[in-house]
């Protein structure tokens, strides 16, 4: 490593000025106090007050608060404490019931004693009008919201941390510093930033420490070689966990850079977006609304009446001023889909799948060909253990055919004479018949009359009523069985796959409706965790029951895309890789590539009904894909964290009840 | 809902009745003039618009087209919650499904606006050979209970328009000579009056 060229910065300002200050050895600070020695030992080295988070586009929501940077030995930490809410705030908040941030929001967002070794980069933006901010980037891709810097200080900030710790501006971006990775940083593109590249930089520190046998060369080429899963690396390379930024398993999940990206797209999309889209489009009436509330900052909240009704126009996102053009960075490209040689290659001799994990990432960033999902489904429904032979499958299929042809032999036994006092029978068969006979019929292997296939989709449904008898047949099953026996091509196969499916979805059906309830739910918390603007427009339009998304979650986009592009779409959400509730981000990615039009047209619940429905034919689904993934791993545990445990596709939890309560009515 | 202005009549409208009675095919008769022997499901539900011209007013319905099955039937009143007109939908061959609309008509009576036009369709009337619901039987049931009743085919589209016309026709708004304060008196409460008040 060439010390004297990584500490040579001469080309930026930033460090110029820093330079000077540090030979004056005074910090600036709007506290008025040079570095302080704290009785633990520790030592304040900058402190800069009006630094402000910007949860929402409302300017009532910003909270402000001071940033620290804390020496305590060798080791730099950062902070950011808000404010205790004043009582100006205060007493606007205490008018507004569903504006202004709370004191558990603060705390929140509030950053302590962050290590500055978990910091992959900061991105700083210095537009020539308008607030500076920053965005910290963790060495797990995730990110703190921006930070603005009211009373400017961001260059004295950068110019800090330079004199602590090592910091490196890229190569491509000269607005972003990379704080821990700066192995030749002047000739790795970032954009094709492979992340065991910032694995085999990331510890060759320690390696040299801890494995001095091991070269440099050596660690940087075998860890290329690996999968991304990292598993087999982790406890040959010990002495990686001395750094705890870069513990493989927190950055595997996905490509530091693309979460970045897209970190960086996310914040500026939140603060600017609704300016930026009036700007560039013409104002729709709800961003003209808003414009015309910024530009009389005085209207807000200025008497007890007003409050209420200000808080829905409160002024419009921060920073009007900044336009530079936002870099449309999605998720991982989607790869090709998942061929024959590669699914052979993921088993070894005796059939079992040797690596389960790579199978579903692999699935999950490409899909599989077609003629691999009669083998591949069965494995990501469950059906089939990743574990098992060959043989042991023919085995398994051969007594599950005769399992299945019991199950249907209970129905089929039923004469017509038995039928006409079996209402109930009658009954579900009637709804199954009514439904079989509108699913797909427009896909060659279910269409004309009489189609045998037709006939199959029955037998099953009907088995599986009895299968099981509680949850029985309810409408959307059909959707769900049409692609599979599509694939399986095979009764009793399909049949098993079904029920495999149903062990998570059934409770999508349940009669009080509280599987699809919880999962509306949680895609409300992930809305307002992911697009708080979004969030309070259908929160202020009383569409916060998320009805209008009903349809994609009770059938997974059935009716969204078409056939072959719902099978992709399935098998991506089945290999459960970054989240069992892909799907739910799903709907956040969709709502949000249209939220400009929501808003902008001010969609009311019907229309918005009307809206959604309608997108059905015209969603790009590996660009939506690509955004959910994204938003996936930028809400990391605060996604999972809205999501109760049980909800479906989880599997349920068990209770002493059965799994499906219902009230008389058997239907 | 029906709402007025300038004879500008937006009128809310529910569809409901038992799965496969028709409720999607009326609509898209209506709305889009089509057709498809193998209707999909409905799924949740649907919303459609659509403007009739009725003398000198014109009439805007927002139609809530709902999923049939039983399953689903509590998210109905979601969907008729402040309807203005209903449609109640059942096929003339399935006597199980003109039992299903004697319940929702129950429902509505007990749940809905008391000023809701309610109209029953006896659909898929161009299945005369497989008729299980006679007309006879259907017309004293409808008189009964104060709903107008039409035998209607979505396939051939006898009967369609005319049902949504009839509809419109009788929205105590379209009728501003009979009721020229534009107020429905009820003895119900205040509450109940604001949702029946087409005009207020």
């Amino acid at each position: 490593m060439h010390e004297a060229e990584l500490h040579d910065l001469s080309d930026d300002s930033d460090y110029a000025a820093s330079q000077q200050q540090a030979s004056g050895s005074i910090m600036r600070c709007d506290s008025g106090k040079s570095a302080v020695t704290e009785p633990n030992g520790s030592e304040v080295v900058y402190s800069k007050d009006n630094v402000t988070i910007h949860p929402t586009q409302y300017a009532s929501e910003r909270i402000s608060g001071r940033l620290l940077l804390v020496k305590q030995g060798s080791s730099l930490f950062m902070s950011w404490i808000p404010y205790k809410a004043s009582t100006d705030e205060l007493g606007y908040m205490s008018r507004s019931s569903n504006s202004g941030p709370t004191e558990k929001d603060r705390s929140l967002y509030t950053i302590k004693n962050l290590p500055l070794t978990d910091v992959r980069s900061i991105r700083r933006h210095t537009p020539a009008l308008g607030w500076q901010y920053i965005i910290v980037v963790l060495s797990s891709g995730l990110a703190f919201p921006p930070l603005y810097f009211y009373s400017g200080g961001v260059r004295e900030f950068l110019g800090t941390l330079k004199q602590h710790i090592f910091i490196m501006r890229s190569a491509d971006d000269a607005n972003v510093f990379l704080v821990n990775d700066f192995q030749d940083p002047l000739q790795r593109s970032l954009s094709s930033l492979e992340l065991p590249g910032v694995v085999s930089v990331a510890n060759r520190a320690s390696l040299r420490d801890s494995r001095g046998s091991v070269s440099s060369a050596d660690n940087s080429e075998r860890v290329n070689q690996e999968t991304y899963d990292g598993s087999a690396s982790t406890s040959e390379y010990s002495g990686r966990h001395k750094h705890k930024a870069y513990d493989p398993a927190r950055d595997l999940s996905i490509q530091v850079l693309e979460k970045f990206s897209l970190v960086t797209k996310f914040a500026r999309e939140t603060t600017s977006q609704l300016f930026r889209e009036g700007h560039n489009n013409g104002f729709s009436p709800y961003e003209k609304r808003q414009q015309n509330n910024y530009a009389s900052p005085n209207l807000v909240g200025t008497r007890p009446n007003d409050a209420q009704k200000n808080a829905d126009v409160t002024s419009v996102a921060s920073d009007p001023l900044e336009f530079d053009k936002l870099p449309l960075v999605w998720g991982k490209q989607r790869e090709s889909p998942l061929c024959l040689a590669e699914w052979a290659a993921f088993l070894d001799s005796e059939g079992r799948v040797v690596d389960s994990k790579a199978l579903r990432k692999r699935i999950f960033y490409g899909g599989a060909e077609h003629n691999l999902r009669k083998e591949v489904w069965k494995f990501l429904l469950g059906y089939h253990e990743y574990d098992s032979t060959f043989a042991e499958r023919e085995y398994l299929a051969a007594v599950k055919k005769s399992e299945y042809d019991i199950i249907k032999s209970q129905w089929q036994s039923i004469s017509a004479t038995q039928a006409k006092r079996f209402t109930k029978f009658r009954e579900r068969k009637g709804l199954i018949e009514k439904d079989v006979v509108r699913t797909d019929r427009s896909i060659s292997y279910y269409e004309g009359e009489d189609n045998p296939n037709v006939a199959v989709l029955r037998d099953i449904l009907l088995t599986y009523s009895f299968y099981n008898f509680d949850l029985g047949y309810c409408q959307g099953m059909s959707d769900f069985l049409s692609p599979i026996l599509y694939v399986m091509k095979d009764e009793s196969e399909s049949f098993w796959c079904f029920v495999a499916l149903m062990e998570r979805l059934g409770p999508n059906f349940n009669r009080d409706q509280n599987g699809m309830h919880s999962q509306l739910l949680a895609l409300s918390k992930l809305v307002e965790l992911l697009d708080s603007p979004l969030h309070n427009y259908l929160k202020q339009a009383d569409c916060l029951n998320y009805f209008f998304c009903f349809r994609w979650i009770l059938i997974q986009f059935k009716r969204e895309f078409e056939y072959l592009k719902v099978m992709h779409l399935w098998e991506v959400l089945w290999t459960h890789y970054l989240s069992e509730h892909f799907h739910l981000y799903m709907c956040v990615a969709i709502l949000k590539r249209y939220r400009k039009k929501i808003m902008g047209e001010q969609m009311d619940f019907d229309t918005l009904l009307k809206f959604i429905n309608e997108l059905s034919g015209h969603i790009d689904l590996d660009g939506t894909i690509r955004d959910a993934e994204a938003l996936c791993a930028c809400a990391g545990e605060n996604g999972t964290a809205c999501i109760p445990p049980g909800t479906p596709p989880s599997l349920p939890v068990e209770t002493d009840m059965g799994l499906y309560p219902q009230d008389d009515d058997v239907l | 809902m029906a709402t007025i202005g300038n004879n500008n009549i937006n009128a809310k409208l529910v569809l409901l009745g038992d799965m496969g009675a028709g409720k999607s095919s009326l609509v898209l008769r209506f709305v889009k003039g089509q057709f498809f022997e193998f209707q999909e499901s409905t799924i949740g539900a649907a919303f459609f618009a659509q403007t009739l011209a009725l003398n000198d007013a014109t009439v805007k319905f927002e139609i809530w087209d709902t999923a049939g099955q039983e399953r689903y039937h509590s998210l109905a009143p979601m969907y008729y919650r402040g309807a203005a007109a209903a449609i109640i939908v059942y096929d003339i061959t399935s006597t199980e499904s003109f039992e299903r609309a004697k319940k929702w008509v129950q429902e509505l009576q007990k749940q809905g606006n008391p000023n809701m036009v309610t109209a029953l369709a006896g659909n898929k009337a161009d299945l005369e050979d497989k008729r299980r619901v006679t007309t006879e039987e259907a017309r004293t049931y409808a008189e009964e209970n104060g709903l107008f009743f039409m035998e209607t085919s979505a396939k051939t589209a006898i009967n369609v328009n005319d049902i949504f016309y009839e509809i419109a026709r009788r929205l105590p708004c379209a009728q501003p000579a009979q009721n020229p304060t534009g107020m429905v008196l009820t003895d119900r409460p205040a509450e109940r009056l604001q949702i029946s008040s087409c005009c207020a």
